[in-house]
């Protein structure tokens, strides 16, 4: 535990022009991240930049034509209870209510989540089967950066050195589109996920038949994956319960755990078939208009409900 | 080096010297000596260290005090009037939902920041507002007991 | 109860409105002018011998006042019990990752930590035994050479068995011998941490006539005295141990923790010294439940008579002498009527911290075992699992384990309960299974004190030295209120300390009801019989005329005529027999068994494994429920600390180091968890217990594992022999994968089967 020293940005540029002159930054947003690592000597940071005081970094706004975007700064419990987020992007919704409990959702932010890319990140599936693409601002402007290229390794982003996360960007949902995600992990709360599924669906004109489909793993890779064979097998497709299955048992094998506290690699590969399965079941429902109550979706999330 | 702070906390206002890495828990126990908000884990996971900020629940252990500045904080202390417990305090207290009293401010925080965002919660949306509060001693159920009684109670003044 | 405005009602604590809002003082709320902070150094090392130490680095440092190590301490051994096989820092060399080397006394907490960094300690390695099968080896490398030296060493202390403990009745291999079925079975408990969510906290000084004041987190100010006087060579009477509120202990803070290094530096710089241990010293700074094996092979007739148990355990103890030994002979049998019985307990050394207390230590872990082969048992004879244990349930009368007779007792009452709240047998849909499980355990007996004095305005001040856990300070209240007719209201609670109040034993054990409440109301019961005795005399009748209720003693025929309790106190002043007080000690109260039987209902997801446990419904004999909501609040939450060991709870601890020490990774039950228990409190009144009270606060733990692992067995046919029943092994043995869970070979069951010790 260092003495660090203490900074605050009041616009990006500040910020970026902070981190550009003085090294040894470490971005504080919702702080939760980096209190642990810094109490547990993993984090020494010269000096912490809270970027908090930026106005408008928490902002979030949707459209259907311009689909949903994301401030840095909003928070996992802006995510949980936002209309717009429920309503359009329920996967993202439902990981924001499995993430840890509400005092800690009521502090994380969506930007530190996905910055501190963690492969068991709670918000990286939904985000990446939503199509996620990350606004980074830095000392040669602004850049665009689909999730999936932005998170590197455990620990390890696309930031250059400067360079801060100041939005995300989803795309309008399609028609008849549905999504759930589950954490699979022994309690249904605070748990870090020992395997997280969001799979996200959108059904085509004809009844039955998969227009678009995206399925991504946590907690079972370096970092968050698609499951790009299983999407395959169902895109085009009629969304039967073989088929299903089929793209259930093609994602397991995408799947390539490790061994840690959490879980042992076989128990992770054993999960991921079912849970594609569940999560591709129920999305395959909501797109077909039933409509999930929250609270259901919840306990589906958090294995409340089996 | 110690930056200055002003902020509220239940209701008062106060200007202190922080040093950068204090965080908010430690500032009200150690600075202010408002000591009924609890360290129970310093890493969120136990809710011991909930307090409302601006008018949310948040673990105060994962705040760093600098980040509280013109921040309204209230911890079990501002719940009192005079001699009156608030509602929620004074269910805890006739339904059991009390025993060592290490998890209970965290936990009534928890209960009144539920209330205040959801008046007539069920017994299903006070165990998920209460998810990050870990309690060894009373298992739950009269905690939770407890804050539905502290809702009807709150429904009835209202009306 | 009948007639009693007090018995029997659902008092709130007298604590709880300091409680809800934050004015009670926990140890680390004790903040005094000009006081330092203390940080203890850990041994890195499982096992290694300590070269050099240096500190004079750390001592430099600006903002340090003191830094000491074991040369700096007396060289005392002590000891959680009859071995004294520890010293408050490690000397020549380290047996656990975590042992105190050294430790810092500085202006704060960051600069303490600064200075352990800045204490060389040179080690060099020895090899590490960290598991217990391992250390029964011959060749194994000792934990404590030099054992045969310590106080308290017997003979059978060989290598590294630091305890053996056996029970005999009967001729066991003739009764299996005659047996009609023969099961065998060996089953895995796993490393528990207590979770108090108060970290152990303490707060030492020494005043300017040097008495040593310590304001601490405990269960047992009496004994933490006198440890602290042992180890520190100073008389038990210029120590003064204050116990604040106590944020949960579970066991762990029955004995001399972390107290004497706050002390230590206290007497060595004159300043106050605050120790204050984070959520990860909670795992490497003390004690907890270490894991168990246990073997049990049971004889039966074909109509389901138990005629035969042998049961063989093992427990991992650590580095030092800790709890649970025990019950590897007091509960292996269960609360069943067994002729015929061989038990053999094994405690042993091993390079990790010791196994500390939890609630009733290592009870959970047998019985598990027990109830789990229990059901084996039944389903394998196609008999009901609840039939099963109801033809071999004690009934009163039979032999107690403990000599003597098993008292009248609610046993059977709870088993007739659960199964008429629950319904069974029970039809259950697909993935969903009901398993039962029965605990037992007595009520704590120990030396207990109490004194009561009359004030003037007939109010009463009650005076015990027993620490609050469980809400027995209103318990207290209310039997004194009830012995001496008075409102609850005019009862007050004094503060203790070690010097305010007489001598008692530890809150533990599920003792304090039991005995130190019984003291409580002889004090009360003496104080009235004073009150009467004083009324008596100038009513000019015999005492036996007068009756004690409403805050009066009066003439029972004439009601008119009599005086309240303040017009007594006042007239006491100047009697012949001086100011009212009564007073009680006792060192033993007699055997009183508590039973309970509990169900669980779970789900099974059985393409996950996950289980969850959708109703658990428990019926336990209280004796008398003096306050049935704080009956109520104590087996909830004994039977969620259950739950929390049956399915997510563990300790993983890897060549000795632990993986887990944090909330993040060690998890317990949150609200959503769990659902709300269901209790039905069965009343059959013991004899000596006040007002017929047994005690109540720990059984409720034992039974959810192996109820969850019997539901799961019920719900889809598996059985799991080791815990926690995590999804993975669920998964596993639903598809068949499930590793067969370590079996102890023959060899080494016959070589524990010798009494008094191997060979």
């Amino acid at each position: 535990m260092n003495r660090f020293e203490y900074r605050e940005a009041q616009t990006v540029q500040e910020a970026v022009e902070m981190m550009r002159q003085e090294e040894g930054a470490r971005i504080v947003a919702g702080a939760t991240d980096v209190l642990i690592r810094w109490r547990q000597g993993a984090w020494k940071p010269r000096y912490v930049l809270n970027i908090k005081r930026i106005k408008g970094l928490d902002e979030v706004s949707y459209s259907p034509d311009s689909g949903l975007s994301l401030g840095t700064l909003a928070t996992i419990r802006t995510l949980e209870r936002h209309p717009h987020i429920q309503e359009h992007y329920p996967a993202l919704a439902q990981a924001a209510t499995a993430f840890a409990g509400v005092q800690i959702r009521n502090l994380a932010t969506v930007g530190g989540n996905v910055c501190n890319a963690s492969p068991a990140g709670d918000t990286l599936p939904a985000l990446l089967a939503y199509g996620a693409e990350c606004r980074i601002a830095g000392p040669e402007g602004e850049r665009l950066v689909p999730l999936e290229q932005f998170c590197l390794g455990p620990g390890q982003t696309a930031l250059q050195p400067a360079e801060l996360l100041v939005a995300l960007r989803l795309p309008p949902p399609p028609p008849r589109a549905g999504a759930l995600y589950i954490k699979h992990s022994p309690r249904s709360t605070m748990d870090i996920a020992t395997v997280g599924v969001a799979s996200v669906i959108s059904l085509a004109a004809q009844p039955g038949v998969c227009q678009e489909v995206k399925i991504a793993l946590g907690a079972v890779a370096p970092t968050v994956v698609r499951a790009t064979a299983a999407e395959a097998l169902l895109r085009g497709q009629s969304v039967d319960t073989e088929r299903l299955q089929q793209a259930a048992q093609a994602a397991a094998q995408t799947a390539n755990p490790i061994d840690d506290i959490r879980g042992t690699a076989a128990h992770r590969r054993a999960v991921v078939a079912p849970l594609v399965q569940r999560t591709l079941h129920y999305a395959v429902q909501m797109a077909q208009g039933s409509r999930l109550p929250f609270q259901m979706q919840r306990g589906l999330a958090v294995e409340a409900v089996f | 080096m110690t930056h200055p702070l002003s902020l509220t906390i239940n209701g008062e206002s106060y200007t202190l010297l922080v040093e950068p890495y204090c965080s908010l828990l430690d500032m009200l126990r150690d600075e202010l000596q408002l000591t009924g908000t609890k360290k129970g884990c310093d890493e969120g996971d136990c809710g011991a260290c909930t307090v409302l900020m601006n008018g949310k629940t948040v673990t105060s252990c994962m705040v760093l005090a600098l980040d509280a500045r013109d921040k309204e904080i209230t911890t079990v202390e501002g719940l009192r009037q005079g001699n009156t417990l608030h509602p929620v305090q004074a269910a805890f207290v006739q339904y059991g939902g009390v025993q060592c009293g290490f998890c209970t401010p965290g936990l009534i925080m928890s209960g009144v920041g539920l209330l205040l965002e959801n008046p007539r919660p069920t017994e299903e949306e006070v165990r998920f507002a209460i998810g990050g509060n870990l309690c060894r001693c009373t298992g739950y159920a009269k905690v939770v007991q407890a804050i539905l009684k502290a809702a009807e109670t709150m429904q009835a003044q209202a009306s | 109860m009948p007639d009693s405005k007090v018995l029997g009602q659902n008092y709130p604590r007298v604590d709880a409105a300091d409680k809800v809002s934050g004015r009670s003082q926990y140890a680390s709320d004790v903040y005094l002018p000009g006081m330092l902070m203390c940080k203890v150094l850990q041994s890195p090392k499982p096992h290694a011998r300590i070269l050099h130490i240096d500190t004079s680095r750390a001592q430099h440092l600006p903002g340090v006042r003191a830094v000491i190590t074991g040369r700096d301490v007396p060289d005392a051994r002590f000891g959680n019990g009859a071995v004294k096989d520890k010293r408050l820092f490690a000397l020549d060399k380290v047996r656990y990752i975590g042992e105190p080397v050294a430790a810092v006394a500085a202006v704060d907490e960051i600069t303490a930590l600064e200075a352990l960094d800045l204490i060389d300690v040179t080690y060099e390695d020895l090899p590490a035994v960290t598991d217990p099968i391992a250390a029964l080896r011959p060749d194994a490398p000792l934990v404590h050479e030099d054992l045969p030296f310590y106080e308290g060493y017997k003979p059978n202390m060989q290598g590294n068995i630091c305890t053996v403990l056996d029970a005999d009745r009967g001729d066991v291999d003739a009764a299996f011998a005659q047996a009609d079925h023969i099961f065998a079975d060996t089953f895995h408990s796993q490393g528990i941490n207590q979770g108090y969510l108060e970290a152990m906290a303490c707060v030492a000084n020494v005043d300017p006539s040097g008495r040593i004041n310590v304001w601490t987190s405990t269960q047992a100010p009496y004994q933490i005295r006198a440890t602290l006087a042992e180890v520190i060579a100073r008389p038990m009477s210029r120590i003064r141990i204050i116990p604040m509120e106590l944020g949960g202990g579970f066991g762990a803070k029955l004995r001399l923790c972390v107290e004497a290094y706050p002390v230590l530096l206290s007497l060595h710089t004159g300043k106050p010294v605050k120790l204050i241990a984070t959520r990860e010293e909670t795992f490497t700074l003390s004690g907890f439940r270490l894991p168990t094996i246990v073997y049990l092979k049971t004889g039966v007739r074909s109509d389901g008579t138990i005629v035969a148990r042998e049961a063989i355990s093992i427990f991992d103890m650590g580095a030092h002498l800790g709890a649970g030994v025990q019950s590897g002979v007091s509960h292996t049998l269960g609360p069943y009527n067994i002729p015929n019985y061989r038990m053999r307990s094994y405690a042993v050394y091993t390079n990790k911290i010791w196994a500390g207390s939890y609630r009733a230590s290592g009870v959970a872990d047998v019985t598990f075992a027990v109830e789990s082969h229990t059901d084996i048992i039944a389903r394998r004879l196609g008999l009901d699992p609840w039939e099963f244990r109801k033809l071999n349930a004690f009934n009163e009368g039979d032999l107690a384990l403990q000599g003597g007779k098993i008292p009248r007792n609610g046993l059977h009452e709870t088993m007739d309960a659960v199964k008429q709240h629950l319904g069974w047998p029970r039809t259950a849909k697909a993935g969903t299974g009901v398993g039962l499980a029965m605990c037992q355990w007595r009520s704590g007996s120990g030396p207990s004190t109490a004194s009561i004095s009359l004030l003037e305005d007939g109010t009463v001040s009650l005076l015990t030295g027993s620490v609050d856990i469980s809400g027995t300070d209103t318990v207290f209240a209310q039997i004194a209120a009830e012995t001496l007719g008075m409102d609850m209201s005019d009862v007050v609670i004094a503060r203790r300390d070690t010097d305010l109040a007489p001598f008692t034993g530890p809150s533990g054990g599920s003792r304090i009801i039991y005995s130190q409440g019984k003291a409580v109301q002889m004090a009360a019961t003496d104080a009235r019989d004073k009150l009467m005795a004083l009324a008596a005399a100038h009513l000019d009748v015999q005492p036996g005329m007068l009756t004690c209720a409403n805050g009066r003693v009066f003439v029972t025929e004439t009601p008119e005529r009599g005086y309240t309790l303040g017009q007594l106190a006042r007239m006491s002043l100047t009697s012949a027999a001086g100011p009212i007080m009564g007073t009680a000690s006792l060192s033993a109260m007699p055997f009183a068994p508590i039973f309970s039987t509990q169900a669980a209902e779970v789900a099974v997801d059985q393409e996950t494994g996950k289980v969850r446990v959708v109703r658990f419904v428990q019926a336990q004999d209280v004796g008398v429920a003096i306050n049935p909501m704080a009956v109520e609040g104590q087996i909830d939450g004994g039977a969620v600390q259950g739950i929390g060991r049956a399915i997510t709870e563990e300790v993983v601890i890897k060549d000795g180091k632990i993986l887990n020490p944090s909330l993040t990774t060690y998890l317990m039950p949150m609200a959503v968890d769990v659902p709300s228990i269901e209790n039905i409190l069965v009343q059959v009144p013991t004899d000596d217990g006040p007002f017929g009270a047994r005690a109540v606060a720990e059984p409720p733990g034992f039974g959810p594992p192996a109820a969850i692992a019997n539901a799961i067995e019920d719900a889809v046919g598996v059985r799991i022999k080791e815990l926690p029943l995590s999804a993975e092994k669920i998964l596993q043995a639903l598809h068949g994968e499930l590793p067969a869970s370590t079996e102890l070979d023959h060899d080494l069951l016959q070589q524990l089967r010798g009494a008094n010790g191997p060979g």
